[in-house]
C-alpha cells in the first residue's frame, strides 16, 4: 500500500523539553489510524506537525511523497485540521467561516456552497448554518469545524478530539460521516475516549514519551502484550493448594488471588474449562470472563510490564 | 450603523476637539496657510491611524491571540509574506472608506475649498501612509502576546502619531534637533509630502519613495517574523 504520510526520524523540542523523540513511521493511504496516550505524550504536538502547524526541529515529515517543509505550499492544499478547541470566528456565522476558508484555498464559490451543503446534511448541521458561532452549541460547534476542515476536499484529514463537546446523537452523525470518508481519506486523529477507538479504527498508535510505544490494531496489540481475556473465580472457600494447583496450569498467566478469588489471565476461553475441570471439587460461588480492551492496554501497570 | 456612525463622528470630534482650539493659538501656518486648513490632511491621516490599529487588532491580533480561526489561515496554501499583503490590503481598503467619509465631513466644515485634485491625491497619500503604519502596527501584532503589552504600544503609537509626526504643528516649532530627527521619520515624510503637494504644487520624490522602500521591506520582515513565530 501506499503511504499517504511518513515520518522519518522525527523530533520536536518544546524548551529544553522533548515532545516528539525520532518517530519513524508510515500511514498507508485510505487508512484509519487512531492516537491514544496519556496526557503530555505529545499527541497534539503529533498532529501539529503532521498538518504543518508547527516544524519539527528534527527529521522530515512526508506527505503523498512530498517533504512538508521544502514542498508546504503544495502539501498544505492536501491536508484539512481539526484542532481540539474551537477556533472558528465567533463573529461569524457558521456558512461564512465555512466559505471564507474555501475561499482561501481557492475553490470556486460554487464549489464551496455544493460541498458545503451536502456535508452539512450529512452532519445534520443545515439549520445552523446561518446562525453566529457564538450562539451555537460547542458540539455543533465541532461538527462546523469538521465540515470547514473537508470544504478543499483534502486527501488527509487530522482531528484533535474529532467528537469533543457531542452529543450521542451528534457523535453518530460525525463517525457516520468519517467511515464513509474512510478508504477514501486518509484520517488520522487523537482522542481520549478508548470506546471511541476501538470502534473506529484500522491501526492504533499508543504514544508514550514521545515515542511510539505500541503499534498496531486492536487485536494486535493486546495479543501482542498479553492475553485477551480475563477471568474471575469466587470460590466458597480457596485453599492455598487448590491455588497454587490452578496457577500451575499451563495456560494460566498472571494468576492472582482477592480473598477467595482467583484472577487469570487466558488468550482463550478453553483455558476456563481447563481451571473449571480442576476445581470442581471447591464449591463455586460465581464466575465471570471479561474480554479485554484498550482501557486495560492503557492501564500503566500492563501497558508496561504485560502478563508473564 | 455603529461604524457608521462612528465614522461620521470621529472626523467631527477631531474637528471639534483639535482644529477649532488650535487654530485659535497658530492660526496659520509658517508658509501662511490657514491653521484649519493646513491641519486637514493631518486630520485625515490621523483618522486613518485610529481605523488602521483597530482593523490589524481585529484582523491579525484578536485572531491571534485569542486562537480564533487564525491557525486555519496560516494553513492555506500561501506563504506568510503573502498573508501579511491579505492583511495590510484589508486594512487600507477599509481605511480608505473612512478617510474618504472624513474628508465629505470635513470639507463641509472649512473655511475656503480644497482644490478638486485634493480628493485624490489624499486618499492616494493615505493608501501609503496606511501601507507603512499597517506594517508597523502588524510588526507589534505579531510579536506581541498580551493584549495590555498591546494596548500600552498601541497608545504610545499613537500620541507619537499626533505630537511627533507634525499633525498638529510643524517641525519648525520644535527644537532644531528633535525637529529635524522627527522630519526624518517615515510617516512624518509622507505628511510632509501631502502638505506640500496640497498647498504648493511641490512634489518631492525622496519623501514619497523612502516610506515607499521602507514599507515594502518591512512587509518582507513582517512576513518572516511570522513564520518564525509561528514555528512554521
Amino acid at each position: 500500500m501506499e503511504a499517504s504520510i511518513t515520518l522519518k526520524k522525527v523530533g520536536k523540542l518544546v524548551g529544553d523539553k522533548t515532545i516528539l523523540a525520532s518517530l519513524t513511521f508510515g500511514v498507508e493511504r485510505g487508512s484509519l489510524v487512531a492516537i491514544i496516550g496519556d496526557n503530555e505524550a505529545g499527541k497534539s504536538m503529533l498532529l501539529k506537525v503532521i498538518s504543518g502547524i508547527e516544524y519539527q526541529e528534527f527529521g522530515h515529515v512526508f506527505i503523498n511523497g512530498l517533504d512538508s517543509q521544502k514542498r508546504r505550499l503544495e502539501v498544505l492544499s492536501s491536508i484539512g485540521f481539526v484542532p481540539h478547541e474551537i477556533d472558528l470566528d465567533p463573529w461569524l456565522t457558521l456558512e461564512e467561516n465555512i466559505r471564507f476558508m474555501g475561499m482561501m484555498y481557492g475553490i470556486d464559490i460554487e464549489m464551496v456552497n455544493t460541498r458545503m451543503i451536502q456535508l452539512a446534511r450529512e452532519l445534520h448541521i443545515i439549520p445552523y448554518l446561518k446562525s453566529m458561532v457564538q450562539d451555537i452549541s460547542p458540539g455543533i460547534v465541532k461538527k462546523g469545524m469538521i465540515l470547514r476542515a473537508l470544504i478543499h476536499d483534502p486527501d488527509i484529514l487530522i482531528m484533535d478530539e474529532p467528537t469533543a463537546f457531542m452529543d450521542a446523537e451528534s457523535y453518530r452523525h460525525t463517525w457516520d460521516l468519517l467511515l464513509r470518508l474512510r478508504g477514501e481519506k486518509t484520517i488520522l486523529y487523537v482522542s481520549q475516549s478508548l470506546k471511541e477507538v476501538e470502534e473506529a479504527h484500522d491501526r492504533i498508535l499508543v504514544l508514550e514519551d514521545g515515542r511510539i510505544a505500541l503499534d498496531g490494531s486492536l487485536d494486535k496489540l493486546l495479543g501482542s502484550t498479553f492475553e485477551f481475556h480475563q477471568f474471575q473465580i469466587e470460590f466458597e472457600e480457596l485453599s492455598d493448594d487448590l491455588f497454587k494447583q490452578l496457577s500451575k496450569l499451563p495456560k494460566v498467566k498472571n494468576p492472582s488471588r482477592i480473598g477467595h478469588s482467583i484472577h487469570f489471565y487466558g488468550r482463550e476461553r478453553n483455558v476456563f474449562f481447563e481451571v473449571l475441570n480442576a476445581a470442581t471439587a471447591a464449591i463455586m460461588k460465581d464466575v465471570s470472563v471479561k474480554k479485554l480492551g484498550l482501557q486495560d492496554l492503557m492501564d500503566a501497570k500492563f501497558a508496561k510490564d504485560g502478563i508473564h | 450603523m455603529t461604524t457608521v456612525s462612528f465614522m461620521v463622528m470621529l472626523p467631527l470630534l477631531l474637528h471639534i476637539g483639535i482644529t477649532m482650539v488650535m487654530k485659535n493659538i497658530v492660526v496659520q501656518s509658517i508658509d501662511q496657510v490657514p491653521y484649519d486648513v493646513w491641519v486637514f490632511p493631518g486630520i485625515i491621516l490621523l483618522i486613518a491611524s485610529v481605523s488602521t490599529f483597530s482593523l490589524i487588532y481585529r484582523d491579525l491580533f484578536d485572531l491571534r491571540i485569542h486562537k480564533k480561526s487564525f491557525i486555519p489561515i496560516t494553513l492555506a496554501p500561501y506563504g506568510k509574506t503573502h498573508l501579511v499583503i491579505g492583511f495590510l490590503v484589508t486594512s487600507i481598503i477599509e481605511s480608505l472608506v473612512y478617510v474618504i467619509v472624513a474628508m465629505g465631513v470635513l470639507t463641509v466644515l472649512l473655511p475656503e475649498p480644497l482644490n478638486w485634485s485634493a480628493y485624490f491625491i489624499v486618499p492616494l497619500f493615505t493608501l501609503l501612509y496606511t501601507f507603512l503604519l499597517g506594517n508597523l502596527i502588524i510588526t507589534f501584532s505579531v510579536l506581541t502576546d498580551r493584549i495590555s503589552t498591546y494596548l500600552s504600544i498601541t497608545i504610545f503609537m499613537f500620541l507619537f502619531i499626533l505630537f511627533a509626526t507634525g499633525v498638529l504643528v510643524e517641525f519648525d516649532f520644535y527644537p532644531k534637533t528633535i525637529g529635524t530627527l522627527l522630519s526624518y521619520f517615515p510617516l512624518s515624510m509622507i505628511l510632509s509630502d501631502l502638505r506640500g503637494i496640497l498647498f504648493f504644487n511641490r512634489v518631492e520624490w525622496g519623501p514619497i519613495m523612502i516610506p515607499v522602500a521602507t514599507a515594502l521591506g518591512w512587509t518582507w520582515l513582517n512576513g518572516y517574523m511570522l513564520k518564525r513565530k509561528l514555528k512554521q
